[in-house]
């Protein structure tokens, strides 16, 4: 046992001392975060210059280019119409001097139909802001003319925001469904990142005894089970370790995300900062540690069946696309996360780990069906564990050629 | 040179790879306190047998005891060290860290290990490098990191797995002198070599392989009595006196080649030439030389295994 501690010990503390772990730890929340906040940043597309050419009789212009400047996604200048202006603001979005253009005509109150003519017209998330901006002051126009007092214009436009809260026997995940969402996702991304990065790093660290001999004097002081076990455990502290690191990371930075700047965003409805309960962490953890125990036991057999870096590469594939096949299946899982294929998915052992953390986070699981799902886990667990530790040891001794598939076999039998 | 008990004892052991056998019903027998030599051209099962003595391979048929237990060297870790043909070392890892790291396998403490490391590291003239990492340090540093490794935990039995390839001349005087400390200090050395001068000068007992079989094993000298044949050269100073009457009796010599003052003798099987020299003194002769000219363990070993045999058959590097 005292073996084992020494291993673990020194996959933990060669790997924290490496600048590798700091880079990681560091390069870390910015990836995951520019994940996450990516998505809003490109939808926003940034500030854009627009100007408004006015056509209408009436006052409808004004209130645009005023309700424009009031949101923060655009700064519209607003310009009488006459000969010749419209050449001249192609010419100056050709110039990349405007963003685009939107002409207002009394067509727009009357027929409901405005035109904007921009360099990018399908930046989803300002065109959605636009059409919001044209379509309340249309309206709040028409009310006006057909009489309406313009207070009472005014209060009846003042927006509600819906709330949502998912109800079952547990405490709620996020606390609105795009928080839900925003969790759900980030937990799958770094789920699969993690257990893939970590995973692979316990094959290099098994190929590295392997090339350099070390695994000889090693396998002659302590079982190979140990010495693997060992080694899963000791890169695994280290994985513990990254997330400390990150959590604090990421929180720190989605605090600051959490100013209002983008308040007024369509991307923004679909990530919000999500609220993570101890609940939510639990399974996080419990699901991660899981997963990278079933996937690294995984690695660590490749590892022992190759003998250098390239071959390891290639014969770790098949293993990582098991997971690739389970990180794509999560977006099936965030559309629905109680269909049969997502309560499926989440009780395989091969995508549990990712699936079942997806779906708690985005809706409401049955206790049981955790529990069960655990269990089956924690059962293949061992018995993946069993049988990359019987390739292992035959595989860590082994030079030449790889084995193939009825070798394996064979490995596993002997 | 016996005692009761063989530190390490293999009983018809055998191992088959895919298609081949490795070992082939081995026996041997290693006493406490003996430099022992395992010979053999590349591919001769060497490595296989070390192997399944440190535990690293199960032999599929056959038993291995050490220390006078059935069990093989894992069970024994902290009183083995061992020293694989291929040689390598973590590369990122600091010199002192590995060696802690490696006695620690070997069940030691971590803070004597430090404390043996570290006058290990003085002793070889590495204290300075104890902080730096191991790619930093020359092959030749590398290979002298990989000794104390070895013994570090003070093994009473040294398993060295060819241990001279690949050394440069400094660190082959150094390992002798290793070597040649640990017999001193009554610990017993395994060692594998296809290289003969090396075993002639180092070993006490030893045993040659081929083709994973034993063709002989046992003392040197007793190898080389009953293999090497044995050849008197006898010269003698002015007075020959019965020297010829000795010669004749051939219960002493088998061949004699009679220059007159100069003589080549082949000792009678089972002669002994300290005989043969107080029949000469006693008969009268003077002799200005009496020599025993052994054959070579390298001729004895061409003569067992055979010219072809003797290089590498199959260049199996795990064998």
């Amino acid at each position: 046992m005292r073996k084992v501690w020494a291993v673990v010990r020194r996959e933990f503390v060669e790997r924290v001392r490496r600048r590798w772990f700091w880079i990681m730890a560091l390069v870390g929340p910015l990836f995951f975060g520019a994940v996450f906040v990516l998505p809003t940043v490109l939808a926003r597309g940034g500030v854009r210059n627009i100007a408004v050419v006015d056509a209408t009789a009436g006052t409808l212009g004004g209130r645009i280019t005023d309700s424009l400047n009031a949101s923060h996604a655009f700064e519209a200048v607003r310009v009488p119409a006459g000969r010749g202006v419209i050449d001249s603001l192609t010419g100056q979005v050709e110039h990349q001097r405007i963003s685009g253009f939107l002409i207002l005509t009394d067509a727009a109150v009357d027929s409901g139909r405005a035109e904007y003519r921009g360099s990018n017209v399908s930046g989803f998330g300002a065109m959605r802001a636009l059409e919001r901006v044209v379509g309340e002051a249309v309206s709040a126009v028409r009310l006006e003319r057909a009489g309406v007092d313009p207070k009472v214009v005014a209060e009846a436009r003042r927006p509600i925001q819906l709330t949502t809260h998912p109800i079952g026997g547990r405490s709620v995940a996020g606390e609105t469904a795009a928080q839900s969402f925003s969790l759900a996702y980030f937990m799958g991304i770094i789920l699969y990142t993690a257990i893939l990065l970590y995973g692979i790093n316990v094959m290099s660290s098994v190929l590295e005894e392997k090339t350099t001999r070390i695994v000889e004097v090693l396998v002659s002081s302590l079982r190979p089970f140990e010495l693997m076990v060992g080694k899963v455990l000791g890169v695994g502290a280290v994985s513990i370790l990254q997330f400390l690191i990150w959590g604090v990371g990421a929180r720190l930075l989605l605090a600051r995300r959490a100013s209002p700047v983008a308040a007024s965003d369509a991307a923004d409805e679909i990530f919000q900062v999500p609220h993570v309960s101890g609940a939510t962490l639990a399974i996080f953890m419990a699901y991660f540690l899981g997963g990278f125990f079933l996937y690294s036991a995984m690695f660590a057999a490749v590892g022992a069946m190759s003998s250098t870096e390239q071959e390891a590469r290639q014969a770790q594939q098949p293993v990582a696309w098991l997971l690739v096949l389970s990180f794509i299946s999560m977006f099936a899982l965030l559309n629905d996360p109680n269909s049969t294929l997502a309560v499926t998915l989440s009780l395989v052992p091969l995508s549990s780990p990712i699936a079942m953390p997806v779906r708690w986070a985005a809706g409401n699981i049955p206790g049981y069906e955790i529990a069960l799902s655990l269990v089956i886990l924690v059962g293949s667990i061992i018995g993946v564990t069993w049988t990359a530790a019987r390739i292992y040891r035959v595989g860590i001794l082994m030079t030449g050629k790889r084995p193939n598939l009825r070798e394996l076999v064979r490995w596993v039998r002997a | 040179m016996t005692s009761p008990t063989p530190l390490v004892v293999l009983d018809r052991v055998s191992k088959r790879f895919a298609g081949h056998t490795a070992v082939d019903e081995l026996s041997l027998s290693i006493p406490t306190g003996v430099v022992y030599g395992l010979l053999g051209p590349n591919g001769a099962g060497k490595t296989t047998t070390i192997r399944m003595i440190m535990d690293i391979l199960q032999p599929d048929a056959g038993a291995v005891r050490l220390f006078g237990q059935p069990s093989g060297g894992r069970a024994h870790t902290e009183r083995i060290g061992y020293l694989p043909e291929e040689r390598g070392l973590y590369r990122k890892m600091r010199v002192l860290d590995v060696l802690v790291f490696l006695a620690e396998m070997k069940g030691m403490e971590r803070r004597s290990a430090r404390d043996r490391a570290a006058q290990w590291l003085e002793r070889l003239g590495l204290a300075q490098w104890a902080q730096r990492r191991i790619d930093e340090l020359s092959k030749g540093m590398q290979q002298k990191v990989q000794f104390i490794s070895t013994v570090l935990h003070d093994p009473d039995l040294v398993v060295l797995d060819e241990p001279f390839s690949g050394l440069d001349p400094v660190n082959t005087q150094a390992m002798k002198d290793v070597v040649l400390d640990l017999r001193r200090r009554g610990k017993t050395i395994l060692f594998s070599t296809h290289i003969m001068e090396q075993a002639e000068k180092l070993c006490d007992q030893l045993c040659i392989i081929a083709r994973g079989r034993k063709l002989v094993d046992g003392a040197l000298g007793d190898i080389k009595r009953t293999h090497g044949g044995h050849h008197l050269v006898v010269g003698f100073d002015g007075h020959t006196g019965g020297a010829a009457h000795v010669f004749a009796d051939r219960a002493l010599v088998s061949k004699v080649d009679n220059y007159g003052q100069y003589a080549e003798l082949e000792l009678a099987a089972d002669a002994d030439a300290q005989r043969i020299l107080a029949a000469l003194v006693e008969s009268g002769a003077r002799l200005s030389r009496f020599e025993l000219q052994e054959a070579s363990l390298h001729k004895i070993f061409i003569d067992l295994v055979g010219p072809d045999a003797a290089h590498a058959e199959g260049g199996r590097s795990d064998a």
